[in-house]
């Protein structure tokens, strides 16, 4: 993982980023999210893939895909949740303030 | 926390260049990522000992393929491989090399090469050997034919660069280990090489032994060419030490009384026992030859040319088979040389005279008996007597001063006596000759020096018409 972080630093910072930037748009943004259903279907997706990472079934160079995509995905997601939570907590301030 | 699952809905749309960026990355760094981590695995393998070592890496999956020389060989290449930062996981297609058994290695001389073939246990101890086998064969081509293999014997490496330093000592041959068993067969370079081997033998390292050693020495030779053209004695080959060079030249010398002898001998080890007095047996053979080879080899002496007259060829082996040390084998091929034109009285006498210049008939001191180096003059006279069928000849026996006047003119009659004996028995008709002695009544030169005795003690040849 070390490895992956160190090879791969570039793409990781890009992904947390694109993390914040999207968190931050997701709390005033006033679109359809997706459904429970559908995020709880996506949930087990990614568990899925998870696991099938932590136990090395996928071989070679798709094993390395996986792995890679889900640490891009890990940090996207800590990304989105910093960014929201910073967004909210702006416009709480900004509430109270005002 | 309702809040947290309201935002959370919403950021799916990010998940889009979040897959652009994702492909984007696998696009560009597989290729590095793999070649980084084939580099990293290889030199984690630097220190480890194994042949035909390959790594294969697809994603961070290695596949490391190799052979090993022992287990814990293998299994700590294959860790080391492990614990390469990155390496997701390690496909093993590793194997330990075959163990030979029994383990045999075998290096084989011919005239231009060598070839190193069989097993060898390890990868640095094969380059060894091959480095030591170019250093001990200077400028001889050095084949290998060495596959790797388990099992050798302990201490196998000096073993194997001891025998090298052998096979430099052969000429052709083929040295074998088979575990701790070394065999060695062939023909040493040098005279002495056989012997060298042998004692180099005894250092072999502890647990290795002789199970054969055939090597054989090339043979002794000793070759002398009497070229009646040049007049000369051309001695060529071997001589066991300086003492014995000394008596064969001597003897040379002495028995060929005209011709220049050419010493082109050299010590060495390794003659045949009874060597020396072969050799100067031979040589009276051969001086009785008008031209010939003599070559000893080993034990067999082959003795070829002209004798003089007839009865020469017969007498010549006679004489050298009744001789010869025990073992020695005699290969006579002696032919008679064609009988030379008659001359008249005249040049009869000048030819005995030249001969008679030219070297003197010995005999043993105060005795009767004829010594065996002037057999060569003999002939040669004989030879001379034959072209003169006409004329009758004195046989004329001198002697010095020295001993009283009475013994000295019967020394002398006997003498005369025994040369005429010598030249009947040759063939020629008793007839034609007479024996006179002398005594020291007739001195060619001062009888006060030991030089002019010995001219004085003389057997001249006269031509009576």
């Amino acid at each position: 993982m070390v490895y992956l972080a160190t090879f791969h630093w570039g793409w990781l910072l890009a992904s947390l980023l694109l993390g914040l930037a999207m968190g931050w748009i997701a709390v005033v943004q006033r679109g359809q999210g997706v459904s429970k259903l559908v995020a709880r279907g996506l949930s087990v997706l990614v568990a899925a893939l998870v696991a099938a990472a932590i136990a090395r079934v996928v071989p070679g160079r798709a094993g390395y895909w996986l792995d890679l995509g889900l640490v891009m995905f890990a940090l996207y997601l800590a990304g989105c949740t910093v960014g929201s939570w910073l967004r909210n907590w702006v416009l709480s301030g900004h509430a109270k303030a005002a | 926390m309702h809040g947290f699952f309201r935002w959370s809905s919403k950021w799916w749309p990010g998940t889009i260049p979040l897959v652009i960026f994702w492909a984007i990355a696998a696009w560009m760094n597989t290729g590095p990522l793999e070649s980084d981590l084939a580099a990293r695995s290889t030199a984690a393998l630097k220190d480890t000992v194994l042949d035909k070592s390959r790594v294969a890496v697809a994603g961070r999956d290695v596949t490391f393929a190799a052979d090993a020389f022992s287990e814990e060989g293998r299994r700590g290449a294959l860790a080391a491989v492990e614990a390469v930062p990155g390496v997701r996981l390690v496909n093993d297609e590793t194997r330990l090399i075959p163990e030979a058994k029994p383990f045999v290695w075998s290096a084989e001389r011919d005239v231009v090469r060598v070839t190193l073939s069989g097993s060898s246990p390890l990868p640095s101890s094969k380059g060894r050997l091959l480095e030591a086998a170019r250093a001990a064969l200077g400028g001889v081509e050095v084949l290998d034919q060495m596959n790797l293999s388990r099992g050798a014997p302990p201490r196998f490496d000096n073993a194997a660069l001891l025998l090298l330093d052998q096979v430099g000592k052969l000429k052709d041959g083929k040295i074998t280990i088979s575990d701790n068993k070394v065999s060695l067969s062939g023909m040493a370079r040098d005279l002495g090489g056989r012997e060298a081997i042998a004692a180099a033998l005894k250092n072999l390292p502890e647990g290795f032994s002789v199970a054969a050693n055939e090597v054989k020495a090339p043979p002794y030779i000793f070759q002398a060419y009497k070229d009646p053209v040049a007049v000369t004695l051309t001695l060529t080959g071997y001589v066991p030490d300086n003492n014995v060079h000394a008596a064969i030249v001597a003897a040379a010398g002495r028995k060929f009384f005209s011709e220049k002898v050419v010493d082109n001998l050299k010590a060495s080890l390794g003659a045949p026992s009874g060597f020396a007095a072969a050799v100067v047996l031979a040589l009276g053979g051969l001086s009785r030859l008008s031209t010939g080879t003599l070559v000893v080899s080993d034990r067999e002496v082959k003795l070829s040319g002209d004798a003089f007259y007839d009865a020469a060829p017969s007498q010549i082996r006679s004489n050298l088979v009744r001789d010869f040390p025990q073992g020695f084998q005699f290969k006579p091929d002696i032919s008679v040389k064609p009988a030379a034109a008659p001359v008249d009285a005249t040049v009869c006498q000048q030819l005995f005279s030249e001969l008679l210049a030219k070297g003197t008939i010995r005999f043993e001191s105060a005795r009767s008996t004829l010594d065996p180096d002037s057999a060569g003059l003999l002939d040669r006279l004989i030879e001379t007597a034959l072209r003169c069928p006409t004329v009758n000849i004195e046989i004329a026996g001198h002697t010095d001063t020295a001993g009283e006047n009475a013994a000295n003119q019967a020394l002398s009659e006997k003498r005369a006596q025994a040369v005429m004996d010598y030249l009947v028995k040759a063939g020629l008709p008793a007839g034609r000759f007479t024996a006179q002695g002398y005594g020291s009544t007739q001195p060619v030169s001062t009888n006060d020096t030991d030089e002019g005795k010995a001219q004085n003690r003389r057997i001249e040849f006269v031509v009576k018409e």
